[in-house]
């Protein structure tokens, strides 16, 4: 399966201790394609990085994967249950 | 040995092309700074595009994912369509280059502002020319290295 939300779960699941807390969802909103990433508590730091440098690769990447499909991305960083 | 440090790498790289939907695949070379990843195919170009921002990125995840799973100083290279691999042997020529000139003319000589992986491949190139030093300047992730006449 290939699509944005795809390209973020596969990255997110490799930065994150609990992969399976992993929950990407994609949405629609006008213009802009919204992706937001679940992850555990615990989790958040490894996902935004130090100077949230790994937050910007990851929506780096979401607006290649957004690039390819045409679709302007917008992604959130949210905690999970 | 280098397999088994390689493989997962190798593995969420072609889950990443998967999932970008691209026609590309991973080879690997192995280096003397550590083994370099390799991906290439026509579309594999969308990861070198923006300056190769995408290819930076990915980099970066890989560093996070993996990078305590390897031994002491070795690092993977994430590379596409060798766009790295170019943009690393243009580096070198340009420091010799600045070296020889510095060299002969006494002047000293600027190259940057570089990351620290350039900054690094700028130091090991210089550190070939006899009769000229290097030094990083500057702060934090914007220095430059200055290439001067040994004292």
């Amino acid at each position: 399966m290939a699509g944005v939300r795809e390209v973020v779960e596969v990255l997110a699941k490799a930065l994150t201790d609990r992969p399976d807390d992993v929950r990407v969802t994609e949405s629609q909103h006008k213009h802009v394609t919204l992706i937001e990433l679940f992850v555990s508590p615990t989790d958040i730091g490894k996902v935004i990085g130090k100077q949230g440098r790994t937050a910007a690769a990851l929506r780096t990447l979401a607006s290649t994967a957004g690039e390819r499909e045409g679709k302007q991305v917008t992604l959130e960083i949210r905690e999970g249950r | 040995m280098t397999n088994e440090i390689t493989r997962p790498i190798t593995e969420f790289l072609e889950r990443v092309i998967t999932a970008l939907g691209i026609n590309a695949s991973v080879s690997t070379e192995e280096t003397s700074d550590g083994p370099r990843l390799n991906v290439t195919g026509d579309e594999a170009e969308l990861l070198v595009r923006h300056r190769g921002e995408p290819l930076k990125a990915l980099q970066h995840v890989v560093d996070m994912s993996f990078g305590r799973t390897l031994p002491d100083e070795k690092r993977v290279f994430v590379d596409a369509l060798e766009y790295r691999k170019g943009k690393d042997i243009e580096l070198r020529q340009m420091a010799k280059f600045l070296a020889e000139k510095a060299r002969q003319s006494g002047l000293d000589q600027q190259l940057g502002p570089l990351n620290p992986y350039e900054r690094r491949i700028v130091h090991m190139a210089v550190a070939e020319v006899p009769g000229v030093t290097t030094e990083s300047v500057g702060d934090a992730f914007s220095k430059t290295v200055l290439i001067s006449l040994r004292k």
